[in-house]
């Protein structure tokens, strides 16, 4: 029997899947940041290049503005992570995953010229592991699967009840 | 929106059914999934015994009877820190020099109320005291065997100070009475039972990986020169008894370290415990050592052995080559004595000397701000400076490495955690830090320097020789 009219249970499964791994990735970047008295995102901004560098240098040398973005950045994440995960406010989720990423990715962007201190864990050109996580994403908020499996299929129900 | 409308208008039933839980919650058992890896890994990551030392003797157990054999410069320090270990009653003295060092310890025994009596021949004290639970031996190297032997055949438990034995004949006997009487014997090298060194390869090295791979190792222990070790005049010990015990002369008898037959000179003095530390670190024993050494400074006619040695061993680790180089001096006391394990993500600086130490990250490894986090290491000194303009991207080497604290300070008499390792193993409660399988190989790695300095060239190990 299918569960959903639209898809196969297969293509269900595989999008539901892929929004609880990106789920779990976030939240478990949010949950480390918290549990770390020492994070903070100052070194990371620090190294930005490109055309933005000029704000995130600017976000992480002033220290009120630092430590907003720090507290927002984990809460972010943790939110995001669950979002997806439980299928809970999943399309706010979905967009909002996009955005923070899309400020990761536009911060320290992989482009020709552009050099890094800190080496990262692959090679990448323009493509990295931000862009594709941001593309995934976007994968989900075209085909949105919170509503069938997910708490936001029970609150769809309670509301129409 | 379109597509929440749509999915009312296939879903027609109204109310909520068992099966819209199911839905609703299908992914939350993927949560608990989550939160059961994460309280896994927080375990796993946690810093084991942070900070403490093996002080856990229950106070209503029975005292343990314990002799010293050998109470000079050693023996005497040995003897100070056992004096704050409850539960020891200590019942003999056994050192030939009666009148000077055997004298001083027995002093020391009857201010704190320790009946004991004093032996000048071990044999006699073996053969007298009957309700001996454990000695504690701290004689000249080359003694170390007979008296071992001797008295774990008397059925004690033995702690014997380091070097096990200046032979591997000896060591092997010794190894082979432990195994026969089923007794313990722990030898004295005490960084095994240092909580800072325990920390350093439980926590660093093993859990967190954070050196990296361990490409290369240095140590030293240099020391001034010093004159030879003198005796007071009217406490000289007659030649008979010297010659009964194995010394030609008194300043035999007081720097017998430099004698062949009798100690190993410094590379088996010093070097052993250090070089004891590169083994246990790096979870292997070498596959072949090449040195250069000599008595180059002192005279030839006291010192028979090298006043000098450079080693190099080589090493093949889990994770590949290790080159390791250890040096003893006699004539400069220059850095004094430590340990460096350098990596591809990390040195660690570790000495036994007064909390000397620390851990610099390569500019180019990951953050250890979750090991500053999890109280592995203290928060970095220094922090990166960050390279902000291109020009000065290939020039890595200007970034200073951040250097972190090892957040464990050791105030306690350097021996003292290792003695109280053994007394808890002689009351069942731990395992020896340093049973005699790991003090027989780190003889075996030690004591191939010299034959690497006399004959000139590499010498292989063979695994086997390692073992018993
Ligand atoms: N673990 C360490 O950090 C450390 C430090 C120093 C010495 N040691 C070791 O401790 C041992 C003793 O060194 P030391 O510096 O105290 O030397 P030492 O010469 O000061 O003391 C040796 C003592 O043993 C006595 N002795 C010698 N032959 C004897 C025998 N046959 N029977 C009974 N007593 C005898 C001597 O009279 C002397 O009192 C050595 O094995 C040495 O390697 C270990």
């Amino acid at each position: 029997m299918r569960i959903d009219k639209k898809h196969s249970n297969w293509q269900l499964a595989a999008l539901v899947t892929l929004r609880v791994l990106v789920g779990w990735h976030f939240l478990y970047e949010g949950i480390t940041k918290l549990m770390n008295p020492f994070w903070s995102a100052a070194s990371f901004l620090l190294e930005s290049k490109w055309i933005f560098a000029g704000i995130f240098k600017g976000i992480a040398g002033n220290p009120s503005v630092l430590s907003v973005v720090n507290v927002l950045n984990t809460w972010g994440l943790i939110f995001i992570g669950l979002g997806l995960m439980l299928g809970c406010l999943s399309r706010i989720a979905t967009v909002a995953g996009m955005g923070l990423i899309l400020l990761y990715y536009a911060s320290n962007p992989p482009f020709t010229g552009l050099y890094y201190a800190i080496p990262s864990e692959g090679n990448y050109l323009i493509v990295n592991k931000n862009l594709i996580e941001m593309a995934a994403l976007f994968v989900l908020l075209l085909f949105p699967t919170g509503h069938i499996i997910g708490l936001d299929h029970l609150f769809h129900k309670l509301r129409s009840k | 929106m379109d597509e929440k409308m749509d999915d009312s208008r296939t879903t027609p039933k109204k109310g909520i059914e068992r099966r819209d839980f199911i839905q609703g919650l299908a992914t939350l058992p993927i949560l608990g999934l989550f939160t059961l890896s994460w309280l896994n890994k927080t375990i796993h990551d946690r810093p084991k015994n942070l900070g403490k030392s093996q002080r856990a003797i229950p106070e209503d157990l029975s005292d343990i009877n314990v002799a010293f054999l050998g109470t000079g410069e050693q023996g005497y320090i040995i003897l100070n820190a056992c004096l704050k270990i409850p539960g020891l009653r200590f019942k003999a003295v056994c050192d030939i020099w009666e009148s000077y060092n055997q004298k001083r310890a027995a002093q020391v025994l009857k201010k704190y109320k320790h009946e004991m009596n004093t032996y000048l021949d071990y044999r006699e004290m073996l053969s007298k005291e009957k309700d001996l639970d454990a000695v504690i031996i701290a004689t000249p190297d080359f003694w170390h065997a007979d008296h071992t032997v001797a008295c774990l055949e008397a059925n004690l438990h033995v702690y014997c100070e380091k070097e096990m034995s200046n032979t591997l004949e000896g060591a092997r006997r010794m190894v082979e009475a432990a195994r026969r009487t089923g007794k313990l014997l722990q030898i004295g090298h005490q960084r095994r039972s240092n909580p800072r060194y325990l920390h350093c390869y439980n926590n660093l090295i093993k859990n967190a990986g954070i050196l990296g791979r361990i490409t290369a190792v240095n140590g030293q222990w240099n020391r001034a020169v010093q004159p030879d070790i003198g005796w007071p005049k009217k406490h000289v010990i007659d030649s008979a008894t010297l010659k009964k015990y194995g010394y030609e002369s008194m300043n035999q008898f007081r720097n017998w370290r430099w004698y062949r037959g009798l100690g190993g000179g410094p590379i088996v003095d010093l070097g052993s415990h250090q070089i004891d530390i590169f083994n246990w670190f790096l979870e292997t024993q070498p596959k072949s050592v090449l040195a250069s050494g000599g008595t180059d400074y002192y005279s030839k006619d006291t010192h028979e052995w090298y006043d000098t040695v450079l080693a190099i061993y080589e090493y093949e680790t889990k994770q590949g080559v290790v080159r390791a180089n250890y040096q003893t001096l006699t004539t400069n006391s220059s850095e004094g004595y430590f340990e460096n394990f350098l990596g591809d993500q990390g040195t660690l600086h570790i000495s036994e000397s007064a909390n000397r130490g620390g851990v610099y990250r390569e500019p180019t490894a990951p953050q250890w701000d979750k090991w500053v986090s999890l109280g592995y290491l203290s928060a970095p000194e220094k922090v990166t400076q960050q390279i902000t303009t291109r020009a000065v991207l290939d020039v890595r080497e200007t970034i200073g490495p951040d250097r972190h604290d090892i957040p464990i300070t050791f105030n306690d008499p350097y021996h003292l955690p290792h003695l109280e390792n053994f007394f808890n193993a002689v009351r069942g409660l731990d395992k020896l830090n340093c049973p005699h399988d790991i003090g027989y190989e780190t003889a075996v790695t030690v004591l191939k320097v010299n034959d690497a300095v006399e004959e000139a060239r590499r010498l292989d190990f063979d695994p086997k020789e390692f073992r018993i």
